[in-house]
């Protein structure tokens, strides 16, 4: 993001006060293999999921809260955005999806070795929740068993 | 946040971040924080050598021996947009002459193919899923809703999304589409264009801005919120 004092005042102050959840200490985990040995996953923020799957719907109970999986082998073509905010500037993604999610970016970084692997699935969130807590109640801990199952040992986060 | 979650189950984390502010309160594992506008994660769209460069900064923070890692890209060469323009802020230009949004969608069509021809199939198009081909049909639906019709409805509406849920998905799919067709049109247009051109000198960009204005008016807090999504 441009810094905050480069933005409009409306959009300012909405981040200013944006409910985060505020932490002291940090969950943390040593990677033991070289990124070149690692099974990496993208996840994203961004209400990214498939052509033909649910977009994410705001009257939906809970909606908000669920996740897309998008099989990282997919077409990238089959892959849209249904994220539920104005705040950002939709056209990066339509010239070029991996501005958001850099789908083809780790394929060639998994071609040239420069990591191990990539994980079967990749997952997509949708962002900017007010109050995220069935996010990381729930379906967060629900990915993160996914991605333990299908053996991930990085994620690589993204926004919109 | 996710980060954080994952990291507890035992999975390392690099998280790109745009608002620096957040990063520091949640405090994932390993951000990255990025000075680009949402929209734009990874800096540049049709740039790979740029967007690597950001993912491997990126994943370079997985080699920090402790944490909480909050490390600044470096925006020397940023180059992405900085803001966008609301439509509220743009001025509207009427068309030369009485153009509708049905013979813009038309007129554009062309453009629009050509671009996802282009780009071996990928378009933003598709929340509807009503085909391009028939979106006037879409258009005549958003008339009847900038209209105020509050019984204007589509067939092609799936019983599970709710009528303001779907004037949301035809109008982001209009967007879409116009957009797309325009930068094929005019591939020198930056974003501050698109927005301006789209807001203040197309029939559509008229339109979605009078559903909004209509959806407004409502007092149904659903579609007020539609509203908000559609054009501010």
């Amino acid at each position: 993001m441009p810094r905050l004092e480069t933005l409009s005042e409306v959009q300012r102050r909405t981040l200013e006060f944006f409910p985060c959840i505020e932490h002291d200490a940090t969950p943390w985990v040593t990677p033991v293999k070289p990124l070149s040995q690692s099974k990496v996953a993208l996840i994203t923020s961004a209400g990214l999921h498939l052509r033909d799957d649910k977009p994410f719907n705001r009257d939906d109970p809970g909606g908000e809260f669920t996740y897309r999986v998008i099989p990282s082998d997919c077409n990238p073509a089959d892959v849209i955005q249904s994220h539920f905010s104005i705040g950002f500037d939709h056209t990066g993604i339509y010239r070029d999806l991996n501005v958001t999610f850099p789908i083809d970016r780790l394929r060639e970084l998994a071609e040239r070795g420069a990591v191990g692997s990539l994980a079967e699935n990749y997952y997509s969130f949708m962002g900017a929740l007010r109050d995220p807590r069935r996010m990381i109640e729930e379906t967060g801990p629900e990915v993160a068993r996914r991605l333990q199952d299908e053996g991930v040992d990085v994620a690589l986060l993204t926004p919109t | 946040m996710l980060a954080r979650v994952f990291e507890e189950h035992g999975i390392a984390t690099t998280t790109i971040a745009m608002v620096r502010e957040h990063a520091e309160k949640v405090k994932p594992p390993r951000a990255l924080f990025v000075p680009f506008f949402f929209g734009f994660a990874l800096g540049k769209p049709d740039d790979a050598e740029y967007q690597s460069r950001v993912i491997e900064a990126a994943l370079d923070l997985l080699q920090a021996p402790q944490g909480p890692v909050l490390t600044d890209f470096p925006d020397d060469d940023a180059a992405v947009p900085s803001g966008m323009p609301q439509a509220s802020q743009v001025t509207v230009e009427p068309p030369p002459t009485e153009r509708s949004a049905a013979d813009e969608v038309t007129a554009l069509r062309a453009f629009y193919e050509r671009w996802v021809e282009n780009h071996a199939g990928r378009t933003a198009v598709g929340l509807c899923a009503i085909p391009q081909r028939r979106f006037r049909g879409v258009v005549r639906f958003l008339e009847a809703c900038a209209h105020g019709d509050a019984e204007a409805d589509m067939t092609e509406r799936p019983a599970s999304v709710s009528r303001p849920q779907f004037i949301r998905y035809c109008a982001d799919d209009l967007k879409a589409f116009y957009y797309e067709a325009r930068m094929e049109q005019n591939p020198e247009a930056d974003e501050d264009a698109l927005h301006r051109w789209f807001w203040g000198n197309t029939a559509g960009g008229k339109l979605i801005a009078a559903v909004a204005a209509a959806l407004n008016n409502t007092e149904d807090p659903n579609l007020r919120a539609i509203a908000y999504g559609l054009a501010r």
